[in-house]
């Protein structure tokens, strides 16, 4: 689809403090990363953050730091983000700085040696964070060969494979010409952001490109578990997953409010059994996450090794005991309750409720799910969470991912009912 | 809103018991629209108001005067065990119903255990402070400590420490580092305590200490956000005002660290790709007038990425992957801490010879000019972010009520900053950042 646009602009305005955050925000994420050069949104996005045509890296820094700003760009799956934030006092200055670094980012040979040598360096250091590694080996598996699946830092191999020219191509694609929203939280009026949003990012016909399909997930069938060997380890980090829902399921919310009744609380049952029953773990929870396709469902812990296995056996067992037996009436209600009485929390700062509109805008997450929330939630039936849950969550199709000293657990593990594969593998790969 | 004299004259009308009457302690400007308001029950427990009626939230927060410098070898990590099980049964709520109650109504509830504090939080609806105000006064009283929940707590704390300090790198040079820094005063020891003296408390341990320090005359209440002022503090005399006060609180100072004489260094081994280096310089407490100096000190230092450390180590030279640094907020003299995660095949030698090059440079020279206004403006912004929540407003009066002993003193600090020049950010890098003054924790795959 090709048709004229202008930068749409969304404000949220609040005097209570004298600060403003700015976020220009595109339809552009690691999705978007070509097969083999995975990391190249990330790449592109951060090397655009190093400053605009004509500014030094450094003086560009300087420039955002003598305004009391702070800039950060951040890359998704389906969006990338520029999010800055200043004193009231320095709004002007830094809008333009940002609008410059939008319209001519400099884009330069130096940085990104640099920046591709900090990517590396950034990978590195990821394996000193157990809870990390677990996260992203769980995604990698669970989505095995899915876009889904793959890690917007990239990979060693993949960052090794992009060059500049990709990041130029990137950025002129995407980035350039595709249409952006604009958004401005904290104190200014609404005229006001208008006007100056007007004058920094000027009316202008871009093209916009269709809705980017993604392939639908497949779940894999039967219990898989995956060890990442770490040496020296007390203790583990286990996630146990399957898919998930997608945004525009009609069952979403039915399913979210069973979710929070199972895993969502600190009194749901898989805290309580985990945590507050035998103190297996400092914390135990499930999420549930949608996207266009069904992303992932999980719940993790954090037991010590000594018991990592058997606290596996007790989440599988409560997991299929919710999904058998559902949530009792008490829990729903509960958990309506606390899902509507907390959702003043997701609302009590104006950069909080610009990134609603924005994940309506940028996500297509429907509008409803924001502005009737509390409503949608209300409304779920028993029949419908335990239905959601039945027809989303399968007990048998799961991967299980645990960070540990893979001797310590390995044969533990294989016990557990229902495996059907036991991989190790290391935690510093080749 | 009512003056305040009127408001505690009309609350104290028919109350005769002493410990339930309030008193009013003072009233001072919170930035430019806000008004922060003190008062004081007979028993002792103050109560902080800050009235914002910028989203329909409110937050309550308890802090109590108690962290892990007041405890002893041997019994370490009982203030932080303390937060565990003051979610657990009261004489009057079973197991777990704390818990539900407050989900039940939306409120996110937590806790945190420092060395010089503990407090309690709830940011919840506006319509539920009442429940707010009942559950908190019963449990600064009616907890109920039984051998179950303390072998469950404490196996909680012992997975805690195991995910926060023994599997964290960062977490174990930390704990390393204070227990090398300190040889006499208590910041020598973790706040989550050794694993043996968590494995080792008992029941009567805690209700010592409960009966120690978690007492009205030892907590300050904050209360911020959308609420009515005259309903919050009726209540809180209701649900509070029968409570006695502890007879001795735990107020002696604790023993002077000597002055540190030479360097120490300690190398750990970790099974991690890169090396590391912590490095901890003595610095002075929080309330010293050499500390907004000191602050600026570490922004023009390590305060992101213009800043001239980040910028030699991890653009310029490519030696370290991240540098940051901070200062510890204590009551007495803490740490100013820098770590410095470096990159592959990089040496710490290099990095500690880079940092000391610079520190000198500073010392000798003082930051610019544009260096100091770049670093005051980042404060600013960091401070006021700190404000945007009504939680966030109340963490840092409460903050500033435990550690200053005055929460009115938040903006002031912003003052202060505001005031500092580069002759005191020069003689803060000269005075505080000496080599001799400094513990370093060095940490690689093999420890040397």
């Amino acid at each position: 689809m090709t048709r004229a646009t202008s930068t749409k602009i969304l404000v949220e305005s609040s005097d209570v403090l004298p600060l403003i955050d700015v976020e220009i925000a595109f339809r552009v994420g690691s999705l978007q990363d070509p097969i083999g050069k995975e990391g190249l949104a990330h790449l592109t996005s951060q090397l655009m953050r190093r400053g605009p045509h004509g500014v030094s890296a450094d003086a560009f820094e300087d420039q955002l730091a003598n305004l009391g700003a702070r800039l950060t760009v951040d890359t998704a799956m389906r969006s990338t983000r520029i999010r800055a934030t200043t004193l009231r006092r320095n709004l002007e200055p830094l809008l333009e700085l940002v609008a410059d670094l939008v319209w001519r980012p400099a884009l330069r040979a130096l940085d990104f040696a640099k920046l591709k040598r900090h990517a590396q360096a950034s990978l590195l250091a990821r394996l000193d964070d157990d809870q990390t590694l677990g996260a992203i080996q769980l995604r990698e598996k669970l989505f095995a060969g899915h876009p889904y699946g793959r890690s917007a830092s990239g990979s060693a191999d993949s960052l090794r494979r992009i060059s500049l020219q990709d990041a130029k191509r990137f950025y002129a694609r995407y980035l350039e010409k595709e249409p952006f929203i604009v958004g401005l939280s904290g104190d200014i009026s609404d005229s006001d952001a208008r006007s100056l949003v007007h004058d920094h990012f000027p009316r202008r016909t871009r093209k916009m490109n269709g809705k980017r399909d993604v392939p639908a997930t497949h779940i894999r069938r039967g219990r898989h578990v995956v060890i990442v060997d770490k040496p020296k380890r007390t203790q583990t980090q286990l996630y146990i997953s399957t898919l998930g829902a997608r945004t525009h399921d009609r069952n979403l919310f039915p399913l979210i409010v069973s979710n929070t009744a199972f895993g969502g609380t600190f009194t749901g049952p898989l805290m309580q059994e985990v945590r507050a029953v035998r103190g297996w773990s400092y914390g135990a929870y499930s999420r549930l996450m949608h996207s266009d396709q069904r992303d992932a469902w999980y719940m993790w812990s954090a037991p010590s090794a000594e018991y990592s296995a058997d606290c596996a056996a007790l989440e599988l067992e409560l997991l299929e005991r919710w999904v058998d037996k559902g949530v009792a009436n008490a829990s729903l209600k509960f958990a309506q309750h606390y899902l509507i009485n907390s959702h003043c929390f997701d609302r009590d700062t104006p950069s909080k409720r610009l990134e609603s509109r924005l994940d309506i805008e940028l996500l297509g997450v429907p509008r409803r799910y924001v502005e009737r929330h509390d409503e949608l939630v209300a409304q779920v039936t028993r029949k419908q969470a335990n239905d959601a849950t039945r027809a989303r969550i399968s007990p048998k199709d799961l991967v299980m991912v645990v960070v540990a000293t893979a001797k310590d657990v390995e044969k533990a593990f294989e016990k557990l009912p229902g495996v059907k594969s036991v991989e190790v593998v290391p935690y510093r790969r080749p | 809103m009512a003056s305040p004299q009127s408001l505690t004259e009309r609350l104290n009308r028919g109350v005769t018991k002493r410990n339930a009457r309030w008193s009013f302690v003072n009233a001072q400007p919170f930035g430019a629209a806000l008004e922060l308001r003190r008062f004081r029950l007979g028993n002792g427990l103050t109560v902080a108001t800050l009235v914002d009626q910028a989203a329909p939230t409110v937050s309550y927060h308890t802090w109590f005067r108690v962290g892990s410098r007041h405890e002893r070898p041997g019994k370490t990590g009982l203030a932080h065990l303390f937060e565990h099980l003051m979610f657990n049964e009261t004489k009057s709520r079973g197991r777990g119903e704390f818990d539900r109650l407050m989900e039940r109504a939306g409120a996110e509830v937590n806790a945190a255990t420092w060395t010089d504090w503990t407090y309690y939080y709830e940011n919840a609806p506006k319509n539920t402070l009442p429940l707010l105000i009942e559950l908190e006064a019963d449990r600064m009283s009616n907890l109920v400590l039984r051998e179950p929940q303390v072998r469950s707590e404490k196996e909680v704390v012992a997975n805690e420490r195991k995910l926060r300090v023994e599997d964290d790198i960062e977490g174990r040079a930390l704990e390393q580092l204070y227990a090398t820094a300190f040889r006499r005063h208590p910041y020598r020891w973790p706040t989550i305590g050794w694993m043996k003296d968590i494995r080792g408390f008992t029941v009567d341990d805690c209700r010592r200490f409960y009966r120690t320090h978690y007492a009205p005359n030892n907590a300050i209440v904050i209360i911020a956000g959308d609420f009515n002022e005259r309903q919050a503090l009726s209540l809180i005399q209701a649900r509070y005002g029968h409570l006695s006060s502890a007879r001795q609180i735990d107020t002696k100072p604790r023993p002077k660290e000597p002055a540190q004489r030479s360097e120490r260094v300690l190398r750990i081994a970790a099974p991690t790709p890169t090396d590391k280096v912590l490095i901890g310089y003595h610095a002075p407490p929080f309330s010293d007038p050499h500390t907004p100096a000191l602050t600026v000190v570490n922004e023009v230092l390590l305060g992101g990425r213009s800043s001239r450390l980040y910028r030699l180590f991890c653009l310029d030279e490519e030696l370290a992957l991240s540098v940051r640094g901070a200062i510890a907020p204590f009551v007495d003299p803490g740490l100013f801490e820098i770590w410095i995660s470096l990159r592959e095949g990089k040496s710490q030698k290099d990095a500690v010879a880079l940092l000391d090059r610079e520190v000198a440079r500073l010392a000798a020279d003082g930051p610019t000019d544009i260096e100091l206004a770049k670093a005051i403006n980042q404060i600013e912004l960091s401070f006021l972010h700190s404000m945007e929540t009504a939680g966030g407003k109340a963490e840092q009066v409460g903050f500033y009520e435990t550690v200053v002993d005055d929460g009115g003193t938040v903006f002031d600090r912003l003052d202060a900053y505001r005031r500092v020049t580069r002759a005191q950010v020069k003689r803060a890098a000269a005075k505080y950042l000496r080599r001799s003054r400094r513990t370093r924790v060095e940490i690689s795959e093999t420890a040397a």
